[in-house]
């Protein structure tokens, strides 16, 4: 078992330690920003922000190196671009392998297609594992080098409650490499589909009778500001969002069962 | 028990009909070559015996598993090879990772032996890969398992004809040592030097499935005769057919006894004399409605009708002005 997920995660090996060394040093760069923005009259800088913008973006306390880095490095880099990121990967997942053909060899081995799909989903979790790894490291090493502090618990918490969100978003990734043949349109429809769920869960949370609908979203389940300047942990969110990472895996593999693969 | 059984299968896509009502068996150790012009369905029948594709009515079986029971067939891929026309492998990685990896799965008890006769640069990255090379990995990942089926669809196509040579014996040395062997193929000359038995697919349906043997006999020799004077009545014994002249050249085909041929030549003077086995190219044109037009060497006489007529240019050529 788990020669699919060790050869696949293999071959993203290389990716994803760059990726982290990249959002590792980024993540640094912004909190080395952090001091300058001492002088600034925070509150009207937030206050400046429309309110569907200070809402997605989670803006109040930027004045705080918590707000700070929850605004400009987990809501921004966390939540929306890896969530992308995770979404094109898990796109490309199944849909890919199909269109070049590989998908051909690979079922001709002893192997049923819910374990290709399955293990090809867990190897997905390895750049999710590695990055929460890595980041946390370099971010509260940047902290202490500006001369703040920042409760380690909370950020560990932040990044360990990340990885069902980022999993969830993988998983829509997942679903649509099943449900679409050419590779592109899966990856594109990914992140479209999840970049309209960030809006929607955004939008709705400052329209009136509305919040309700921000509840499809991810992102109504992780939140990253709550974590870092409330220190509120949010596990059922977790749970919720595991569950639908498992139903969505299910769907999939349900539908790639069925399929004609390169009809 | 054959090793693959297959029965009324058809596959359609929506309107369009992959194969219709198919129906053949491939005995335990035999090669057996699936023949049929692209687009007829080859590819089709193959991935439906790998389960990649759902037959729409009908049934297929592969050493004995249904290959609709998804748990029955992949019991029976542990014995089974498959060499993919389109070879589709990740670009990045080295050839003796793809290997390791299907070694992982699948078992290589044979991976040293092949290697031995087939030679692909195993620690390059596939992406520098000639097409022979490519194709050259997949034989072996097919065979390292030491598979008692092994399904290969256009397996030689992108080697040279010194490896095909090569390939070509290694297929027959794997049916002697019992190794049942499918594949396709539209060339024909290679399906002739290895296969026990065709079956010809023509339009999703199996025209023959006969011995090469039998295949061969039914088409008759190719007879070619020069002959002093005009030759006439040289086509005139029985089993000749097809007869045509060519220049001096008298051409048909010969399905009778070689005494009675001979005797009929002997009344002649005879230049030059070549009896040969037909082309199986002939023989497949007679499963595709081939006309009596049907021959592939040497027909430089219709090229003469369009000799010193260059088709008309749609407007005139480089008249001189240049206005863009």
């Amino acid at each position: 078992m788990l020669e699919i997920v060790r050869y696949e995660a293999e071959k993203r090996l290389t990716g994803t330690l760059a990726l982290a060394v990249g959002l590792g040093a980024l993540a640094v760069f912004f909190v080395a920003f952090f001091p300058s923005f001492a002088d600034v009259d925070m509150e009207s800088y937030a206050e400046a922000f429309p309110p569907a913008f200070r809402e997605a973006f989670g803006i109040e306390a930027i004045g705080t190196i918590e707000g700070f880095l929850a605004v400009e490095v987990y809501q921004f880099l966390w939540v929306l671009l890896l969530g992308l990121y995770v979404a094109y990967l898990g796109a490309g997942a199944i849909a890919t392998d199909v269109e070049r053909d590989r998908m051909d060899l690979l079922l001709s081995l002893p192997v049923s297609r819910s374990r290709v799909l399955g293990e090809k989903f867990l190897a997905l979790a390895v750049p999710i594992l590695v990055l929460n790894a890595v980041v946390p490291l370099a971010v509260y090493g940047g902290v202490i080098a500006v001369g703040e502090s920042i409760d380690a618990v909370d950020l560990a918490m932040v990044h360990l409650l990340s990885i069902p969100y980022l999993l969830a978003c993988a998983a829509i990734g997942l679903l649509l490499s099943t449900l679409v043949d050419r590779a592109d349109v899966a990856q594109r429809a990914a992140l479209a589909a999840v970049f309209a769920l960030f809006l929607v869960d955004s939008i709705s949370a400052s329209a009136e009778n509305l919040e309700w609908i921000g509840g499809i979203s991810p992102t109504a389940y992780y939140d990253p500001s709550a974590i870092l300047v409330d220190g509120s942990h949010d596990l059922g969110g977790a749970v919720v969002l595991l569950g639908a990472t498992t139903a969505l895996v299910v769907l999939a593999s349900i539908r790639f069962r069925r399929a004609d693969v390169g009809a | 028990m054959a090793a693959i059984e297959v029965r009324e299968l058809t596959k359609t896509y929506g309107e369009v009909v992959g194969i219709e009502s198919l129906s053949f068996s491939v005995g335990k150790g035999e090669v057996f070559g699936f023949l049929g012009p692209n687009g007829a369905g080859k590819t089709t029948t193959i991935r439906v015996l790998l389960g990649l594709l759902s037959p729409t009515a009908g049934s297929a079986e592969v050493l004995g598993a249904d290959v609709t029971s998804e748990s029955d067939l992949i019991e029976a891929k542990r014995r089974i090879g498959y060499l993919p026309a389109d070879l589709g492998f990740d670009e990045d990685v080295t050839g003796r990772r793809v290997l390791d990896y299907f070694a992982s799965i699948r078992g290589d008890e044979r991976r040293a032996e092949l290697l031995e006769i087939f030679t692909p640069p195993l620690d390059r990255e596939i992406r520098e890969y000639s097409s022979g090379n490519r194709q050259m990995l997949g034989v072996i990942q097919a065979f390292m398992h030491d598979p008692d089926l092994v399904i290969m669809d256009e397996p030689t196509s992108g080697l040279d004809p010194l490896k095909q040579e090569r390939f070509n014996e290694f297929v027959r040395a794997e049916r002697d040592r019992g190794t049942t062997v499918f594949f396709s193929s539209h060339v024909l000359s290679e399906v002739r030097r290895v296969c026990d038995r065709v079956g010809i697919l023509r339009e999703g349906e199996l025209v023959a499935a006969e011995d090469v043997e039998s295949l061969v006999d039914r088409g008759g020799k190719r007879v070619r005769v020069q002959v002093g004077g005009e030759g006439s009545g040289l086509g005139d014994v029985e089993g000749a057919t097809d007869v045509r002249r060519l220049g001096d050249e008298h051409r048909f085909a010969y399905a009778g006894d070689y005494g009675t041929l001979l005797a009929h030549l002997a009344s002649y003077d005879v230049v030059d004399v070549e009896i040969a086995e037909p082309p199986l190219e002939d023989v497949f044109m007679h499963y595709y409605g081939g006309s009596e037009d049907s021959d592939g060497e040497g027909n430089e006489s219709d090229a003469g009708e369009e000799s010193g007529r260059a088709p008309e240019p749609a407007s005139e050529p480089a008249g001189g002005d240049a206005d863009a």
